[in-house]
């Protein structure tokens, strides 16, 4: 039907007012939710491969029973295409010209490290660099402190057992720069093929063979598949994920780009919503027209959803050619913030939430009120008909919602997040309707008269029906911006908050019980007082109510605190951080039980009472779990599996004492004294660690805050489209009250004073509406404590005033500028 | 479509046959008879006014003569074919086929141009060459030079020349005519209904023309009178219309 083909160009379409509106708002949502999902992706392998770096790869596999694994382990993984390293760890004396020190060494592969870098320098007083390859062989690399200590120099001879290697850099920081409590002295970094030469690891020896394995995710999923049959207790396979240290911290930034993404498609939905409404109000007369002519009702039908399928891929075209430059952007953005390149990754998946929300969005939102166009009579020609009633609507906006939901849900694959979206908007609605009722009740009473407040009021009142669906969108919008705002702060306190300035930076491990007291004064005298001290007893968990715990647990649940020894302590109090979540903490003078951490008990499937028996040396003890305790791994705090209490279980037993402080860097030196005072104290400084953590919380914040721009950005447009949607009724009206007298004045103050005052309603209304999204959200998603957001709640609803008062006023302008004779004969 | 063949055997010199038509809409609270018990008859070829006062009924009388809507009682015989048993779409498809309209307010596509206007029915009714046929109507109209234009860049004469182009692009049987000259002053108004009873004699078109304009009405072979609903014929004054 060429006559259809004809109505249908686009370019024809692109003439009419509203046909730009819907699809502007169409290549927004695809460009938003596009770019979102593009460098959320980008995001996270940047983020992981950031991370990966503390393990020097993107899984290490661990050897703990002394024997290097099977070469035929390595060569499966090198011929899927995965890259490989490995590593041998133990402990050792080395020997200078004047001394002796017990080093913990690291011979690396010429792989190491496979993610990461190595900082380096060439002498105490020259520039640090950075290198992503350690030692050749002949080669040490040492800690700083071990010069001092055995009073060595670069250049000069290191004995590692047999061998004697030459000292050729200072090893400043480590990407594998261990939190492991068995790292103990300075550490020396050599190359594997000399450690042979060495003679130090023998049969028996206290060795661990570390191998590192990156690639594709998917690959190091499908190898471990592989692997997982084959492997020992003592194996111990370590991925970023596990890293009990950062990922939260990446969880929740994930998190924060799926909401992101969610509330994009959120608000492009809408706008897509809005826009083909009053598209479809327009046709009415056209569709009329055209069935005179004599199209079918089906012929109207297929006309506009070929009309509608055009629109999805010019949206579709167009988004992407926004998006991918924006995309771009943010990649040379996240290279500058991590000041090294990034490699533009396009991953071809992301782009389906965007193909999926332009589909929704036109089917779910844009079709319904444009199919109801077969329903318009023709008579229409003749005369106005009655418009809808919003009625026959209510069967398509639930629809919308189911589908729109439905796309949040699959896209951000959290119930939780859908429900409180969901229920915010509930609330919103709630709300809104008892608003309404109130406004029309009270506005009713407002009589016409001359001054702009009466103007505006009246205003309010007489579109009523407009406003009040003008006010839902509005607060909508705010309510998810704030959302995302509201969220983003209580995110970035949150990590602020677990890891203030003053965090520990510095364990002190294996403190001898008569040493403690010597210990703590050593460091309250330089000004770097101790945190608690926890005594500490190795033993590992081996029996569950009288069962082997290996039979007990089922062999599916691989739990890594199985595998090796536990550190056991006892404490009178819960740590500040910790929270029984189970049972009760030990009573004063309670000598029974013992406290377990809340996800191993999990895992374990403990439950209260259970009857736990722990290997110490050659001894057993035997204590039923009493309470059940969350711990904060991310606080840089010793953090215990299990406690006992005072005079309970672990009494008699060797122990050794643990504790962790803060050390100003200026400081540092003091650690030379501490170690020659307390030669078999271990310190072990995790301050670069604490760097890192902190520097990729500053880079994800900033990434959130570019995409909150970019989310902030879209909610604008959504508010300009529907301002806009009304912008002929509204000009209309200004030139008739021009015409009839009205001061321009006037007309421009009783304007901004009527959208103002739905800016007001919307912002207080958007914001309630977020606090209670915020709370489901912090409740389930992000498990932080939720509080009022005075900060925010105050100046959205002003905020919300001004911005809409402005659009009212620029909508208002071709009304001003032009004779009111000249604009009533262009709107006719 | 049985309908239709059925009925064109009756009278084929007869173009309408109205008989006894009703027609209320339901308000809030009350009925509303528009139009009562309405009968008539009109030939091929004719040319007839419908002449009454605002709110007589006579818009509404037009809308059920064209098939654009469906009377609450009595039928309406369009070309052979009883409207009120036909559905929607066979009525769409009876109207492209046989009737042609002219509005008041034109009611031309904004987005067209005029040429494209005038197409349009010609497309939809699957005309062969609706470019040529289009482009010869609009010469005829006076507006050959103005075939790109937009109705936007056109005044109101021209607008509705362009519309008197697409009313006979398709070359109807019927054409019904809704105050034709209503929006345009009174010497454009003249020209627009010259133009149109011009077209009309040289189609050799049956014309229904509701106005209140006495000095086209006096311009058609018969004039009908329509007041609260009911019609009536001046030449047998008391008769109904027949």
């Amino acid at each position: 039907m060429r006559a259809s083909n004809k109505l249908m160009s686009v370019s024809r379409d692109w003439r009419e007012r509203d046909v730009r509106v819907v699809l502007v708002a169409l290549i927004i949502a695809v460009a938003t939710v596009a770019t979102i999902a593009l460098f959320a992706s980008q995001l996270q392998r940047t983020l992981v491969s950031s991370a990966s770096s503390f393990l020097a790869a993107d899984r290490q596999l661990e050897a703990e029973n002394g024997r290097p694994i099977p070469p035929e382990w390595l060569e499966n993984a090198q011929s899927r295409g995965l890259e490989t390293g490995r590593m041998v760890e133990f402990s050792t004396m080395v020997f200078g010209e004047s001394g002796f020190q017990l080093v913990s060494v690291k011979a690396v592969s010429d792989e190491y490290p496979l993610r990461g870098e190595i900082e380096i320098q060439s002498g105490a007083a020259e520039p640090r660099q950075i290198v992503s390859q350690g030692p050749g062989p002949g080669q040490v690399w040492v800690n700083p402190r071990l010069l001092r200590l055995l009073e060595l120099d670069i250049g000069d001879t290191l004995e590692v057992g047999n061998l004697k290697l030459e000292i050729t850099r200072l090893l400043i920081r480590e990407p594998d720069g261990g939190f492991r409590l068995s790292s103990l002295a300075p550490r020396v970094m050599m190359h594997v093929d000399d450690v042979a030469g060495t003679g130090v690891v023998q049969e028996g020896s206290r060795v661990e063979y570390v191998y590192l394995f990156a690639g594709a995710e998917g690959v190091l999923e499908d190898y471990y598949q592989w692997l997982e049959p084959q492997l020992e207790p003592s194996h111990e396979w370590e991925g970023v994920r596990d890293g009990e240290t950062f990922s939260r911290s990446l969880e929740r930034a994930e998190r924060f780009l799926l909401l992101g993404g969610s509330l994009a498609v959120l608000l492009a939905a809408v706008a897509v919503a809005v826009a083909s409404r009053q598209y479809a109000l327009s046709q009415r007369d056209t569709v009329a027209l055209l069935k005179t002519l004599g199209l079918s009702s089906r012929g109207i039908g297929e006309l506009y959803l070929r009309r509608l399928t055009l629109w999805g891929v010019v949206g579709v075209l167009g988004g992407l050619a926004v998006a991918l430059p924006l995309f771009w952007l943010l990649v040379r953005l996240l290279s500058d913030l991590l000041e090294r390149p990034v490699d533009f990754y396009l991953d071809p998946s992301a782009l389906t939430p965007s193909l999926l929300t332009a589909l929704v969005s036109l089917f779910a939102f844009a079709y319904p009120p444009i199919r109801r166009l077969r329903n318009v009579p023709a008579m229409r020609v003749l005369r106005s008909q009655p418009g809808e009633t919003g009625r026959e609507a209510i069967p398509d906006i639930l629809l919308a919602v189911v589908a729109v939901f439905g796309l949040v849900w699959m896209y951000a694959g959290e119930l939780m997040l859908v429900a409180a979206l969901l229920g915010g908007l509930v609330l919103l609605l709630g709300v809104l309707g008892l608003l309404g009722w109130g406004m029309v009740a009270l506005l009713r009473r407002v009589k016409g008269g001359g001054n702009s407040w009466r103007l505006a009021l009246v205003g309010l009142y007489r579109h009523r029906r407009a406003s009040m669906a003008q006010m839902a969108v509005f607060a909508m919008t705010l309510m998810l911006a704030a959302t995302l705002v509201l969220v983003r702060s209580s995110l970035l306190d949150d990590w602020q908050a677990q890891l203030p300035d003053d965090a520990p930076n510095h364990f002190l491990i294996n403190i001898a019980p008569d040493a403690v007291d010597d210990v703590e004064e050593f460091w309250a005298t330089r000004g770097a007082p101790l945190e608690t001290l926890y005594p500490m007893v190795r033993g590992r968990l081996t029996e569950l109510n009288g069962e082997p715990v290996k039979e007990a647990v089922s062999k599916d649940e691989r739990v890594g605190a199985l595998n090796r020894e536990l550190n056991l302590t006892w404490m009178p109090e819960l740590p500040e951080d910790n929270r029984i979540v189970d049972g009760q903490w030990f009573g004063p003078g309670e000598t029974e039980g013992v406290s377990v951490e809340a996800e191993l008990a999990e895992k374990l499937g403990l439950q209260l009472g259970d009857r736990l028996t722990f290997t110490i040396g050659s001894s057993k003890v035997t204590e039923p779990v009493t309470s059940i305790r969350t711990v904060q791994w991310d606080s840089m705090k010793p953090n215990f599996y299990m406690a006992f209490p005072p005079d309970g279980g672990l009494t008699d037993m060797p122990a050794t004492w643990i504790t962790a402080f803060y050390l100003n860097p200026d400081n540092k030196l003091a650690l030379n004294d501490f170690s020659r005072q307390f030669p078999t104290v271990s310190v072990l400084e995790i301050d670069h660690i604490i760097d890192r953590i902190q520097q990729i919380v500053q880079q994800v914040t900033q990434a959130i805050e570019a995409i909150l721009a970019l989310i902030l950005a879209a909610a604008l447009v959504v508010m300009a489209a529907v301002v806009s949607a009304t912008l002929r009724d509204r000009q209309r009206e200004g030139a008739l009250l021009r015409t009839l007298g009205g001061q321009q004045s006037l007309l421009a103050r009783s304007t901004m004073l009527e959208f103002a005052l739905l800016g007001f309603f919307a912002g207080t209304l958007g914001v309630i509406a977020a606090e209670g999204a915020v709370y489901a959200l912090q409740a389930g998603m992000f498990e932080g404590t939720f509080r009022w957001h005075w900060q925010v709640m105050l100046p959205v609803p002003l905020i919300a005033a001004i911005l809409l008062a402005l659009f009212g006023r620029w909508q208002l302008r071709p009304v001003l500028s032009v004779s009111p004779m000249l604009l009533l004969r262009r709107l006719e | 479509m049985n309908q239709m063949t059925d009925l064109s055997n009756t009278d084929s010199n007869l173009m309408l046959r109205v008989t006894d038509l009703t027609h209320r809409v339901s308000l809030e609270t009350d009925t509303l008879t528009i139009l009562q018990g309405v009968s008539l008859e009109i030939n091929r070829g004719e040319s007839v006014a419908i002449v009454g006062r605002s709110g007589s009924g006579k818009t509404t009388l037009l809308g059920l003569l064209a098939g654009l809507d469906t009377p609450t009682e009595g039928t309406v015989e369009l070309d052979g074919a009883v409207i009120s048993k036909l559905s929607e779409d066979e009525r769409a498809k009876l109207r492209a086929r046989r009737v042609g309209f002219v509005f008041q307010s034109f009611q031309l596509l904004p987005a067209l141009t005029a040429l494209e206007n005038v197409m349009l029915p010609l497309e939809l009714g699957g005309t062969e060459a609706p470019e040529q046929r289009a482009r010869e109507l609009l010469d005829r109209v006076g507006l050959g030079e103005r075939l790109n234009h937009t109705p936007r860049q056109l005044s109101g004469g021209e607008q509705q020349r362009v519309a008197i182009a697409r009313a006979f692009a398709s070359d109807p049987a019927i054409l019904f005519a809704d105050e034709p000259t209503g929006n345009l002053d009174n010497r454009t108004g003249q020209a627009v209904s010259d133009l149109l009873m011009d077209l009309n004699r040289e189609q050799g078109t049956t014309l229904v023309m509701v106005t209140h304009d006495e000095h086209l009405a006096e311009r058609c072979g018969r004039q009908l009178h329509i007041e609260a609903g009911v019609l009536t014929e001046p030449d047998l004054a008391g008769e109904p219309a027949h």
